[in-house]
């Protein structure tokens, strides 16, 4: 793998005695046998530290934490951890790699959490699909309990497969509370009330791993990335055929850097756009590729962190049926429980797929562009709030694709008409 | 009071909390500037409603529920906070400002019921219905018919228009103009069908409701009408004793002497009226107003009431271009419209005759029957009007036949002269109307193109352009009662009483000349009035009461995805066998195409409308269309309805994943029988493997249907049926009384260990009781809006009757 702005994944170690040998549960063990002051001391690592969740939000960790040691204050204790593992986007490696390759780094990265926050019980949730790593962390769990290095810690592993709408902070919990996976309204935010009503603090499994990295050696963390923004982001990267790359990348690496360093060139002839940040990332074209990877950068040119997946659409891809496939399988992942995500990522679908089908007409547009408004500011969740950057991107970044269409023309030529009719507003009575 | 100091929240300040008349602690922000006071945990929406804000929408949330958010209805602005948030959720806290009316939320709102119709695949209120003037049950009499019960349909439609069989042959149907079906082939034919099924009964007609006892008062009804024996007949039903008084020979008025025989025959007719005269209401003919008596004589005879439908029976005279006029009286060859038409279905001579040129002036009913009459007499008949064809008021369907039957059209064409040579009457010289510049009204009125004057020579004229009552001799004869500039009777617009107390007027005379349906519906009103008149009620009150009462445009339109089916054609004479007859041209329906074309109906009624949130919410934020109609079948659900419990009949097509009866069923009543099932656009509320209610631990406390905010749940129409008890074992200790969370047993006097029954002095169970009984059930059907607002009292909606859900 090229260096330069990004660096190859940390060996692997599946074994306590590998992993120790990669100065493993030293920072863990220091910042143990200090009591009190030791989980201070991680909380206060963590916040000169500037660490932001790498689940795709960005919010800084340590304030989450204080949020929930404050809450313990005045709601009671002790509160619960939960690890997302869960690879929502299924094309993300981040989580099946961590998992499989370094199941040491992530447990300490939940001890080190959890002593910061003061949980005693924790929760590894994951993909159920995900076999290797559930018997890499499953066997990692095994030997750290043998070795009594856990202390009073309890971590369960908890596999679910929920789509894409399992990712979402408050439905993992609904999940691990056994109930219907769907979005809870916030506030109350998790950290004051989640599992059994308690503070529940919920990190990325790679904002753990960030934080034994910042435990362990804060000035090499600090040399990395921006100033809003330290440190690194592991991103997955694919090409048009689809073979994807992990990639550890400082924040504010160019997303094209980002495409050079995983050896992938991109061209006019090559590329229609670029895709940053997952099933609810939007596109970028290629003037655009120059914008920094980090979270306000990004979302200036109309997209997100998100999973941090990074995709390149081919020459023959046609924007309009790009966001239509987009919002189609955000309809089908929603968990329908508000109407603007479960009706109105539907209805976008829909007229997308009248103008993609050429039965499409000039106020579809106007429809369009205040539907990625409701959709955003209607909803209950993440999930519903980010679900039109997708169609945002394609109407900002590719207006032509949308008048060719409208005249009945297919930009690339690529598009196969999926309806008869389209959606008719009708006055009755 | 007592303080207690507490830290509060967001300030660390070390404030004391006041606290409340309930003892919590409490403190005080602000909702739309208005300061209000709230209890720690307590939501924002909540402690609005307890300050008597009852403006923030909600359609998920209920006092006895945990919130779920999930209807975005509430959501509300708070200083500080980046998106709108849910105020049912949202706890209050100390300095909060909170504003629920802004341009955006709105927006959201309203799109929201947008959304929630675009994939609501049910209907409110029947537009037919309200575009009936009569307000017929529509669905519920055309459901009666498909399934074969023509008499119980009759029954129906008599509820509110006495003359099903006549209406069904000369109405204009303008139920038909709003029939929903077209929107997925063609209309229903549904005039024609209240005709069929009375047809089916004519012999032995039913009546809406046994008729009541008589009261001593009588009434006397002026004009034997279509209004005025609707009112007459309604009148009889209340137990007025009822005279009808008219000056021709026999009843029916214009529908006797104004349409012709081929469109309704009078022996028909007859037997229609004797459902009348079978209530016990007295005829007389021969009997002038105005020539024969007065308006006094008739008070000086004992009458408390008196009921003016003297229709309007006068012809404008012809009016030509230059605005000189001419009257049939002094100008030969000239006949007036409705002698003329009178004359002929009396069997008396009239001056058209097979060797006869006739022009017929006009483009209403009138000028078409005399049309298609004086074509049936052999004349060579000119019909011609000064607009459009599409500015006739007659029916397109009659202006087709008029054509087909032999007449020629002559559209835009006025009349400048008629020709004579002696006293002879040999032409009438017209002149061609274009459409001028459009006038204040946007309407674009006829002028005369110069220098287009043809002539069609003809020896009759018959200028049908309308009628008008003749209040010739009301000032002197018609004491007190005022009338307009356009010789119409002057009346309250709602209970139809005139200047004079106790004499009422509706129909042709009150409103100039209308349709027949018009006629009975303000008869049938003025029935009312004058019963709430003759049992001494306020007359603004019963004027209000009326206005209420009549039906407007409610909503909605939504998805209508039915299999495509083809009307039922009314077979008709053909035109051949139409010459130089008065055959019907209606042949009528058999009962198997009758029962076909019924069963077309979509039946666009829901037992919710008028009770129901989504309806009130889409109505106060003006929806009356959605735009997401005509998607694929993909883009809308189409549930089967479960129909299977006793008590509860769910309709998941109208079910809008509030999930109030999943929370109502888990969390208060407890068997958990309701779920949410599948994802993203396919989520559902149903119970766990979709299995029908009956099967699942219903314990049919009816619960879920008391919070359910539309009519996806609803409680079935029952009868009430006594239970087998062991008595032997009962001790008459009444904690089933005590513990239904409803108080069905307490709060009836049907149940003998009732709180009525076991405490009450002397309360029994009579067998009336039990007759009672359904409507009890309904009176106790729990408004479902929070606070104390009951939606009964929402002006913008009218409540149905009580129906069955349809399958």
């Amino acid at each position: 793998m090229p260096d330069g702005t990004s660096r190859a994944l940390i060996p692997t170690a599946t074994t306590l005695a590998d992993y120790q040998k990669q100065r493993g549960f030293q920072a863990y063990q220091r910042a143990s046998g200090q009591g009190a002051q030791g989980a201070a001391s991680i909380l206060e690592a963590v916040r000169q530290a500037k660490l932001r969740g790498r689940g795709g939000a960005g919010m800084p960790t340590a304030t989450k934490w204080q949020v929930v040691r404050d809450a313990v204050a005045t709601r009671g204790g002790p509160p619960y951890l939960v690890c997302n593992a869960y690879d929502a986007d299924l094309k993300s490696l981040v989580a099946a790699t961590l998992l499989a390759n370094q199941p040491f780094l992530v447990l300490e990265g939940i001890m080190l959490a959890a002593q910061a926050i003061g949980a005693r019980e924790a929760y590894l949730y994951m993909h159920s699909t995900n076999r290797t790593g559930y018997a890499a962390v499953t066997a990692a769990l095994n030997e750290a309990r043998n070795g009594r290095l856990l202390g009073d810690l309890t971590i369960t592993v908890v596999g679910v497969d929920l789509g894409f709408m399992g990712g979402e902070e408050t439905t993992m919990l609904e999940a691990i509370k056994g109930r219907r996976p769907m979005a809870q309204q916030r506030p109350p935010y998790p950290a004051q009330v989640g599992l059994g009503e308690l503070p529940t603090a919920i990190a990325n499994l790679e904002t753990l791993v960030q934080v034994v990295n910042i435990v362990r050696d804060p000035a090499a963390f600090a040399k990395n990335g921006t100033p809003a923004s330290p440190g690194t982001k592991y991103v997955s990267v694919y090409d048009v055929a689809g073979n994807g790359t992990l990639l550890e990348v400082p924040f504010g690496t160019t997303v094209a850097a980002i495409l050079k360093n995983a050896g992938i060139t991109v061209g006019t002839d090559t590329t229609r756009g670029v895709v940053v940040g997952g099933p609810e990332g939007g596109v970028l074209p290629l003037t655009q590729l120059t914008t920094a990877f980090d979270y306000e950068p990004l979302a200036q040119s109309g997209t997100i962190v998100g999973s941090g997946t990074i995709e390149v659409l081919g020459p023959q891809t046609c924007m309009v049926d790009w966001a239509r496939e987009r919002t189609k399988y955000l309809t089908e992942q929603s968990c329908g429980k508000c109407i603007p995500c479960r009706t109105g990522t539907k209805r976008i679908a829909g007229t997308l797929a009248g103008i993609m089908s050429d039965v499409g007409v000039s106020s579809d547009l106007d429809l369009l562009n205040e539907f990625a408004d409701y959709v955003p500011d209607g909803s209950l969740c993440g999930f519903g709030w980010h679900a039109t950057h997708p169609l945002r991107t394609a109407l900002r970044y590719y207006p032509d694709d949308f008048k060719l269409h409208l005249q009945g023309k297919c930009p690339t030529g690529a598009c196969v008409p999926v309806r008869s009719h389209r959606f008719v507003t009708k006055g009755v009575l | 009071m007592a303080t207690i100091v507490r830290e509060r929240p967001g300030t660390g300040s070390g404030d004391s909390f006041e606290r409340d008349d309930h003892g919590q602690p409490s403190f005080t922000f602000t909702i739309d500037g208005q300061t209000v006071e709230a209890h720690e945990g307590q939501t924002i929406l909540s402690a609005a409603i307890a300050h008597g804000i009852l403006d923030i929408p909600n359609l998920c949330n209920d006092e006895k529920l945990d919130p779920t958010s999930a209807c975005r209805m509430c959501l509300v602005e708070i200083a500080g906070e980046g998106r709108p948030l849910p105020s049912c959720n949202t706890p209050a806290a100390p300095g909060l400002q909170v504003t629920t009316k802004t341009k955006k939320l709105t927006h959201i709102r309203r799109t929201n019921l947008e959304m929630i119709l675009s994939d609501h695949n049910a209907y409110c209120q029947p537009p037919c219905q309200i575009g009936c003037p009569t307000h017929i049950d529509i669905p519920g009499y055309l459901e009666l018919i498909a399934a074969g019960q023509n008499r119980e349909a009759a029954r129906l439609v008599k509820e509110v228009l006495p003359f099903p069989y006549m209406l069904g042959l000369v109405c204009p149907a303008p139920c038909q103009e709003k029939c929903r079906r077209a929107l997925v082939d063609e209309e229903i034919a549904i005039c024609r069908m209240h005709g069929f099924a009375a047809e089916q009964c004519i012999d032995d007609p039913p009546t809406p409701w046994p008729q009541e006892a008589p009261t001593g008062k009588k009434v006397a009804v002026i004009g034997a009408g279509p209004a005025g024996l609707t009112a007459a007949y309604y009148l009889a039903l209340k137990g007025h004793s009822v005279k009808v008084i008219d000056m021709m020979p026999q009843p029916g008025g214009m529908t006797r002497y104004g349409i012709p025989e081929y469109r309704f025959q009078k022996d028909m007719l007859d037997k229609e009226l004797d459902g009348v005269w079978n209530l016990g209401v007295e005829y007389q003919g021969y009997a002038k107003l105005g020539k024969d008596y007065t308006l006094d004589d008739l008070f000086a005879a004992g009458y408390d009431a008196v009921f003016l439908g003297i229709g309007a029976w006068t012809s404008n005279p012809i009016t030509f271009v230059d605005n000189t006029e001419a009257s049939p009286e002094d100008t030969p060859g000239l006949i007036n419209a409705i002698s003329y038409l009178m004359d002929k279905t009396q069997g008396m001579p009239v001056p058209v005759d097979p060797g006869t040129e006739v022009v017929v002036l006009g483009g209403g009913f009138t000028t078409f029957d005399c049309t298609r009459t004086s074509v049936r007499l052999g004349a060579k008949v000119y019909t011609a009007y000064r607009r459009g064809r599409a500015e006739m008021t007659a029916t397109p369907e009659e202006v087709e036949d008029g054509e087909a039957e032999g007449a020629t059209l002559k559209l835009f064409s006025a009349p400048t002269k008629l020709i004579s040579e002696g006293d002879k009457l040999t032409g009438i010289e017209l002149v061609k109307m274009k459409l001028g510049e459009p006038d204040s009204s946007g309407r674009r009125r006829p002028i005369v193109d110069p220098g287009t004057e043809y002539t069609i020579p003809c020896n009759t004229v018959i200028p049908a352009f309308g009628q008008k009552p003749d209040v010739s001799y009301f000032p002197t004869h018609v004491q007190g009662v005022k009338t307009s500039k356009w010789s119409t009777v002057v009346t309250d617009p709602w209970n139809f009483m005139t200047d004079r107390p106790g004499v009422f007027s509706g129909g042709d005379c009150q409103m100039g000349a209308k349709t027949v349906i018009e006629c009975v519906a303000q008869g049938k009103l003025a029935a009312r009035a004058i019963d709430g008149y003759l049992k001494g009620e306020d007359m603004a009150a019963i004027s209000q009461r009326l206005e209420a009462e009549e039906r407007k445009p409610d909503l909605i339109s939504i998805v209508p995805y039915k299999p495509v089916e083809p009307k039922v054609k009314m077979p008709m004479l053909p035109y051949e066998d139409r010459k130089r007859n008065f055959k019907l041209i209606e042949m009528g329906y058999t009962p198997e195409q009758a029962q076909r074309e019924s069963a077309r109906c979509l039946q666009c009624a829901c037992p919710a409308a008028g009770q129901c949130d989504l309806q009130m919410y889409s109505i106060e934020y003006g929806l009356t269309d959605n735009r997401f109609h005509d998607g694929e079948p993909n883009d809308f659900h189409d549930y089967e309805v479960d129909i299977s419990h006793s008590f509860i009949l769910r309709d998941p097509n109208k079910c809008i994943n509030c999930t109030q009866c999943v929370r109502v069923c888990h969390d208060v009543i407890g068997p958990n029988c309701y779920g949410m099932f599948g994802k993203g656009f396919d989520t559902i509320v149903s119970t766990p493997f979709n299995v029908s209610l009956h099967e699942t631990d219903c314990v049919s406390c009816g619960a879920c249907v008391q919070v359910c905010p539309t009519g996806s749940l609803m409680m079935a129409e029952r009868e009430l049926v006594k239970y087998d008890f062991a008595l032997d074992r009962c001790i008459f200790c009444g904690d089933c009384v005590e513990v239904c969370p409803h108080g069905a047993l307490g709060e009836t006097p049907n149940f003998e260990l009732s709180f009525y029954n076991r405490v009450g002095n002397g309360v029994t169970l009579h067998m009336d009781d039990l007759a009672r009984a359904p409507d009890y059930l309904v009176d106790q059907r729990v408004p479902r809006r929070k606070g104390d607002v009951p939606g009964g009292t929402n002006p913008l909606i009218r409540p149905l009757p009580a129906r069955r859900i349809r399958e």
